[in-house]
């Protein structure tokens, strides 16, 4: 191991230095006035201490990123490769994976994909134009609603609606015959509507950005030659095709790969998609690593057809519309009826997405013997007990504690994956990464968690002296392996945003590599910073697959205690410990913005902000 | 606020001494990938002078001001600044550590601080204490013009507030050596007059040696003491700018500071730096350049300054002399309004000159005669690629 780490270490430390300035990466030297041969001795320091910090880096991305997955979808072709079968070359687990059940899960998921995608898209097209082109009351609501959308689960919003509509549920116990709801819920139609309304957020984003740039000569031009509203739409329809083929491969990607709804409302309506069907294969006895590698192999394909869909859609076309002579839209002004109609299409969709899911779990949560046939009454005895017993309340400080630890990680890494991503002059080691993080950003969260299982199990790995497999730390590793690509993606923005000079502007005035690097950049960066941390620690807290199958035996993430009360029929102390989760984890995000509004100095709060 | 009105009488009383400091740079090589932008550049800067070094983009001008200030690393060949060595090999001095200061082309002011932080920021190294910092930040801004703008943010400023915030932050720590980095470049042509006075004025107040990049001709030679044109990667010709403009050592010099125009022709004699030169039917008695001997084709490069409009002599159109001042038959192209007068296009039937000025408007069309003063033109070999500017 450590031969390996040397030979890694010193090539990843030339391939940088070929492709680095001196300013931001360099390291401080002391403060005196040197000799020259002072300066060769510190240079030659400078020069070593620049290899490790690196290395390890690379060595971290390889072993948290790369092998797992590469090792577990190796398994796929190769069982013999990794002990796994005797055929060195087979496609076996292929056939099998594209057959009956397996088969109708990669159906299911498929019709799914293609349906929320488009759901998706057009509502959210429809809210994006209601928000930025109209006068429609509440507009100032939505980037909150959007981003709460955003941050919940996709299982939290199944398991809402589930504890409505279950028997004996809420509206059972509330006198309500929820039964004829319940059969057209518990199936497509209602994991339809749960991967729609999570689908909603991304395409909001996207299409919304988009509609923002787009000035509004585009619609002047079809009105003033002649075209009516309806044709003035579809011109920016087409004008926003790249943000909307977008907006649908992103949607597709991410209702393909979702488990939350899987483990919930799908399984329990007993409708097969293919997240669940390689759950089961990872979980089955004995376990079938090759034909859930088969499996992440499909889903995988299915995600990249998506992203290629999207740019041949887009090929040998040009859709720069945004330019220094745009003109800022013009507000549509809505009639009385006009208003109502888009209110109660507005308020509606609000209860669907948030409404439901919230009514249902706090409402479970406060009805004690919810779901047996037994007496029901309103209290807070749920959470009650929720608090008192620790077996009930262990898992939310576990995941609050392992969120944290994760998210300062992440986010120094993504600090540094951001930095190298976003560097002038892209070296190999940056384009790499960059293929790195762009790929694990494309796999689903349940693909990661048996590629850690199946790497970590390993006889070599054992060999090795690496025994992480059921503990606290490997599940770190894969929360981080998870986290790590969207948080880097999100945090290139902001360091692509850098001016390089900020940087060489400090170097020339005075002060040293780190000195400036902490007085400069670190004030510059210092909100999305704080963002991305919240973001990840909210994501980590709730994480549901890799918590699945990764936690550790004799403690359980949050979102494992949930569902497993929940499968014990103790609905009440389920919902109960889900609410705490959330409301700490709004806790968590209210006391960090605040923090930050106190502690730091106002010019490092006006970056980013609104004036 | 004026950039003019904020250059005060007393200046004199405030950080001026002359501490300037040399800068020696030798067969300095610096390449990106195949390109190489440093050809083994050697340039010495006298400690206290303003020299600029003008050439256009890609030539290598700003990679050698990165280099000085340690922004970039040589490949090859040294600098100095003043009796130490701060690049060569196997040394590297951080830019922390050069003691100089630098304007940016984007100002590269932080955002997060105020222009009182982002101007006192400089004094930091210098261990200056704290009261006498901020004194020293208030009567520097005073200087540029900022007084009042101490607690605003960069992006509470116009352009041309920014980049004197850039000039204050600068000279705020009276270092020994400043650089230029095209500071005015993203600025409008009025102020960029105004602030060419303020660094112009300032810089040579605190008596430190400047050096100053720019594409633009103009600039460099109203700032310049001493003048450094670069092409690729390579010093073409240095001097004061009126040296430079007199006699410009190639055609590519010649050319980027600025000609009406060129003609091609055959050197009919040359000898002792000078030749007769024909083109067509008018004969040029010019300076040259070494290379040129007789028979050999030359081109003719004509400052605009070289060139005066004459009427015609009644009713032919023939060249009027030949030899020392030669007046050649020409006819209008177009004129342009300049407000001090007009500039003309003409067609000499050789070929076309711009920017021949006079007081008075021609007629689009008419006949005329261009005199050409003999001493304000050039003759070089023909063999110079027109790759003028590029």
């Amino acid at each position: 191991m450590s031969h390996q780490l040397v030979t890694f270490d010193r090539d990843t430390g030339r391939s940088r230095l070929d492709g680095t300035h001196v300013g931001a990466g360099a390291w401080p030297v002391g403060a005196e006035g040197p000799s020259p041969d002072e300066i060769t001795r510190s240079q030659s320091r400078r020069v070593r201490a620049r290899f490790t910090p690196l290395a390890a880096f690379w060595v971290l991305i390889g072993a948290i990123i790369i092998l797992p997955i590469a090792l577990f979808l190796c398994v796929a072709f190769s069982p013999a490769l990794l002990g796994q079968g005797t055929e060195w070359f087979t496609l076996s687990a292929f056939a099998t994976a594209l057959n009956g059940h397996l088969l109708l899960g990669f159906v299911n998921s498929l019709v799914i994909g293609v349906t929320t995608a488009v759901l998706s898209a057009a509502i959210a097209f429809g809210l994006a134009w209601i928000v930025q082109r109209t006068d429609a009351p509440g507009r100032r609501i939505w980037t909150g609603v959007i981003f709460a959308l955003l941050l919940t689960p996709s299982y939290l919003v199944a398991l809402g609606w589930e504890r409505l509509l279950e028997p004996n549920g809420v509206l059972q116990t509330l006198g309500f015959d929820p039964s004829g709801a319940r059969d057209v819920f518990y199936g497509p139609v209602g994991i339809v509507v749960v991967l729609t309304v999570k689908g909603v957020p991304f395409a909001y984003l996207a299409i919304s950005n988009a509609l923002r740039g787009l000035g509004h000569e585009f619609e002047d031009a079809v009105r003033v030659h002649g075209g009516g509203p309806f044709a003035s739409i579809t011109v920016v329809i087409t004008l926003l095709g790249p943000a909307i083929w977008a907006a649908l491969a992103i949607v597709f990607a991410e209702s393909v790969s979702d488990f939350g709804v899987a483990s919930t409302l799908a399984n329990d309506a007993h409708f097969t998609v293919a997240t669940f069907t390689l759950y089961n294969a990872v979980q089955a006895y004995p376990v079938q690593f090759p034909v859930a590698a088969a499996v992440s192999w499909i889903l995988l394909i299915l995600v990249v057809l998506a992203l290629v869909a999207q740019g041949r859609a887009l090929r040998g076309r040009s859709y720069r519309v945004l330019g220094g002579r745009s003109r800022p839209a013009v507000r549509r002004r809505l009639s009385r009826p006009a208003k109502t109609t888009v209110s109660v299409a507005l308020i509606g969709f609000v209860v669907a997405a948030l409404g439901v899911p919230a009514f249902g779990a706090v409402s479970a949560s406060l009805i004690s013997g919810l779901g047996t046939l037994g007496t029901h009454e309103w209290s807070l005895a749920n959470y009650s007990r929720v608090i008192g017993s620790p077996s009930l309340s262990d898992p939310l400080a576990y995941s609050a504690e392992l969120a944290a630890i994760t998210a300062t990680v992440t986010v120094i890494l993504a600090v540094v994956c951001a930095r190298v991503l976003a560097s002038r002059g892209t070296t190999a080691g940056g384009r790499l990464l960059d293929l790195v993080l762009l790929a694990a950003v494309a796999l689903p969260g349940i693909v990661f968690a048996a590629g850690y299982i199946f790497a970590y199990n390993l006889p070599i790995t054992q060999a090795l002296g690496i025994h992480l497999y059921g503990t606290t730390a490997l599940l770190f590793l894969a929360y981080l392996a998870t986290a790590l690509p969207s948080t880097s993606r999100v945090l290139v923005g902001s360091m692509s945003q850098i001016q390089e000079s900020m940087m060489h502007a400090s170097r020339v005035h005075g002060q040293g590599a780190v000195r400036s690097w902490l007085s400069i950049v670190l004030p510059v960066i210092a909100r999305p910073v704080i963002s991305a941390w919240l973001l990840t620690y909210t994501a980590t807290l709730l994480e549901l697959p890799v918590s699945q199958l990764l936690a550790p035996p004799g403690s359980q993430p949050i979102s494992v205690g949930i569902t497993a009360a929940l499968s014990k029929y103790d609905f009440g102390g389920g919902t109960a410990m889900e609410i705490l989760a959330i409301l700490s984890a709004l806790a968590v995000v209210g006391l960090g913005y605040l923090l930050f509004r106190i502690l730091t100095p106002p010019g490092w709060r006006h970056l980013g902000g609104t004036q | 606020m004026s950039a003019i009105s904020s250059i005060r009488p007393d200046l004199h009383r405030v950080g001026v001494h002359e501490h300037g400091q040399s800068i020696h740079v030798r067969s300095a090589r610096k390449s990106y990938g195949t390109v190489e932008a440093l050809k083994g550049v050697d340039l010495e800067v006298k400690a206290g002078t303003f020299t600029v070094l003008l050439g256009p983009s890609g030539s290598g001008k700003t990679t050698l001001l990165r280099a000085i200030a340690g922004i970039e690393r040589l490949d090859a060949g040294s600098i100095s600044l003043g009796p130490t060595v701060v690049d060569d090999r196997g040394i590297h001095l951080p830019p922390e550590r050069r003691g100089l200061a630098m304007v940016f082309q984007d100002y590269a002011l932080w955002p997060h601080m105020s222009v009182h932080q982002n101007v006192g920021y400089a004094l930091r190294r210098g261990r200056t204490g704290s009261r006498e910092a901020a004194k020293r930040v208030t009567e520097t801004l005073a200087r540029v013009g900022l007084a009042a703008k101490g607690s605003s943010y960069p992006h509470e400023l116009s352009g041309g507030q920014q980049q004197r915030v850039a000039l204050a932050r600068a000279i705020v720590g009276s270092p020994a050596l400043i650089l230029f980095d095209e500071p005015l470049s993203n600025l409008d042509a009025d102020l960029r007059e105004h602030l060419r006075l303020e660094i112009s004025t300032l810089t040579r107040e605190s008596g430190a040696t400047a050096l100053y990049i720019t594409h633009d001709q103009g600039e460099a030679f109203a700032l310049a003491d001493e003048v450094a044109i670069l092409r690729a990667g390579v010093i073409e010709q240095r001097g004061t700018p009126e040296s430079i403009y007199r006699r410009p050592a190639t055609p590519f010099v010649a050319r980027f500071t600025g000609l009406a125009g060129s003609f091609t022709g055959i050197a009919t004699s040359a000898a002792g730096g000078r030749a007769t030169v024909r083109i067509g039917d008018d004969e040029f008695r010019v300076p040259a350049s070494a290379g040129v001997t007789e028979g050999a084709a030359v081109e003719l490069m004509i400052r605009p300054t070289a060139t005066h409009l004459e009427p015609t002599r009644g009713h032919s159109i023939v060249s009027a002399s030949t030899g020392r001042n030669p007046a050649i038959a020409a006819r209008i192209v177009d004129v342009a309004y300049r407000g001090r007068g007009y500039d003309h296009v003409v067609d000499c039937g050789h070929g076309i000159l711009t920017a021949v000025f006079d007081e008075v408007s021609w007629t689009r069309g008419q006949p005329c005669l261009v005199r050409i003063d003999s001493e304000a033109c050039m003759a070089f070999p023909e063999a110079a690629p027109i790759d003028g500017k590029n």
